[in-house]
């Protein structure tokens, strides 16, 4: 079967034609959509290069059937512009220089992002590292990004 | 062409209906669907339907006198954040964080992480702990279920074909404690888990071992030797020995058996230290 699905895409309504009831998150948007900011990791939910948010939460778009997000906010990166706690991130990593390759980059914003609205900017350092646990970054370029997280932080009184 | 038919049933009967409607062996029933779509990809699982829960009224969380009950859908990442679990049901705090990244948790469910029953699964011992019941609903009504009677082994649950998990409730708050060993911290299985509870009502403890082949199982004997609310460490030392006799340990490319021998003890009793220290581990 394949149908077609309403939701709102980076503060947009937009409707997807004819998508295949088995088609995962990931694909519609690198492939059907051409937002290629998303990207394809390990695609078993390990690394965490394909996060984007759904109503603000983020969560893995390998392991998400487009359909199950019908009728959903879907932001990613290309969208992180026009969120104020996505630009912040991005500012803060764009500030150190807090990426190699870059491939891991929008995952690590978008799981920010989403920490951000869960848990307040001035939350402990300690909840948004541990909150990276699942965002592998192969340069292990990890002690900018640590940076990043610090400078994205508002600190707390 | 799609590989299978989602169906999105609106109402707990409509969903019932679709179950009763599809030869089982043809259908699958999707949760937050991070371990079961896995199994899609590799083609350890071909359905022609798969029924999501999605649009069922499960994602709750309800206090009764004091006692949880879960929805199984709810997003584990929910569970998480209720300050209440971690402060009444240590154990189960630090299970549900043992779980994937927050984004998985944004997913995963209690009740899928049961329904598929994985061996290594992290929730498991601490259900089986904190003595937590399966509700089940069918076409004739709902029953409960311990989740000891509810695990039948690897993988299989004693579900039967038309029912679905609405919820688990577990009884009163317990001192209690959750610690696994793995290689990696996020995105590995334990090579080895110890839950550990103190029932206040029954005055007993419990102790279940995760991460081995083919369920996660009770360990009573050790329980036993555990004897009242503060062992000592005599008591202490002969649930250590009784806990590495007392579950059948294999060797696998995660860890040799000798060294989950020793695991059992070191962990056990770090186990019943945090679930007396008011569980901040984990």
């Amino acid at each position: 079967m394949s149908r077609p699905i309403e939701l709102r895409l980076n503060g947009r309504p937009a409707t997807i034609p004819d998508v295949p009831d088995d088609e995962r998150l990931l694909d519609t948007l690198r492939w059907r959509l051409d937002l290629k900011g998303t990207k394809e990791g390990c695609r078993t939910g390990g690394c965490g290069a394909c996060t984007v948010l759904v109503d603000g939460r983020s969560i893995l778009a390998c392991l998400a059937l487009t359909r199950e997000v019908e009728g959903t906010a879907v932001t990613t990166i290309e969208g992180s512009a026009s969120d104020p706690d996505l630009a912040r991130v991005r500012a803060a990593f764009e500030k150190v220089g807090a990426l190699q390759c870059g491939y891991c980059t929008p995952g690590f914003v978008m799981t920010l992002g989403g920490l951000l609205k869960e848990i307040g900017r001035s939350a402990p350092i300690d909840q948004f590292l541990r909150g990276l646990d699942g965002n592998l970054c192969r340069c292990t370029g990890y002690a900018s990004i640590v940076r990043a997280v610090a400078e994205m932080r508002e600190p707390g009184p | 062409m799609a590989s299978f038919e989602l169906l999105t049933p609106a109402t707990v009967d409509a969903a019932i209906a679709t179950l009763r409607a599809i030869e089982p062996a043809r259908r699958v029933v999707l949760a937050g669907g991070t371990d079961l779509l896995l199994d899609i990809d590799d083609g350890r699982a071909a359905p022609s339907q798969v029924i999501s829960l999605r649009r069922l009224p499960w994602r709750t969380l309800d206090w009764v006198e004091g006692s949880l009950t879960v929805g199984s859908t709810l997003a584990l990442r929910s569970l998480e954040k209720e300050p209440e679990v971690a402060r009444r049901y240590p154990a189960l705090a630090q299970a549900v964080r043992a779980v994937g990244s927050v984004a998985l948790r944004h997913s995963a469910t209690l009740g899928g992480n049961l329904a598929r029953a994985a061996p290594a699964s992290d929730l498991i011992p601490v259900l089986l702990v904190l003595d937590a019941e399966v509700e089940l609903v069918g076409p004739t009504g709902s029953r409960s279920l311990s989740v000891d009677r509810f695990l039948v082994a690897s993988r299989r649950t004693a579900i039967a074909p038309d029912e679905l998990i609405r919820a688990i409730r577990f009884p009163e708050p317990r001192p209690s404690a959750y610690l696994w060993q793995r290689v990696r911290r996020v995105h590995d299985i334990s090579q080895l888990a110890i839950a550990v509870a103190w029932s206040p009502d029954r005055k007993t403890w419990r102790v279940a071992v995760g991460g081995i082949p083919p369920r996660s199982v009770l360990l009573p004997e050790v329980a036993a030797a555990l004897g009242g609310e503060r062992p000592g460490s005599s008591e202490l030392h002969t649930a250590r020995a009784r806990a590495s006799r007392a579950v059948a340990l294999v060797a696998d490319r995660r860890a040799s058996e000798e060294y989950r021998r020793q695991l059992v003890g070191v962990l056990l009793e770090r186990a019943v230290r945090s679930a007396l220290g008011g569980g901040a581990a984990g």
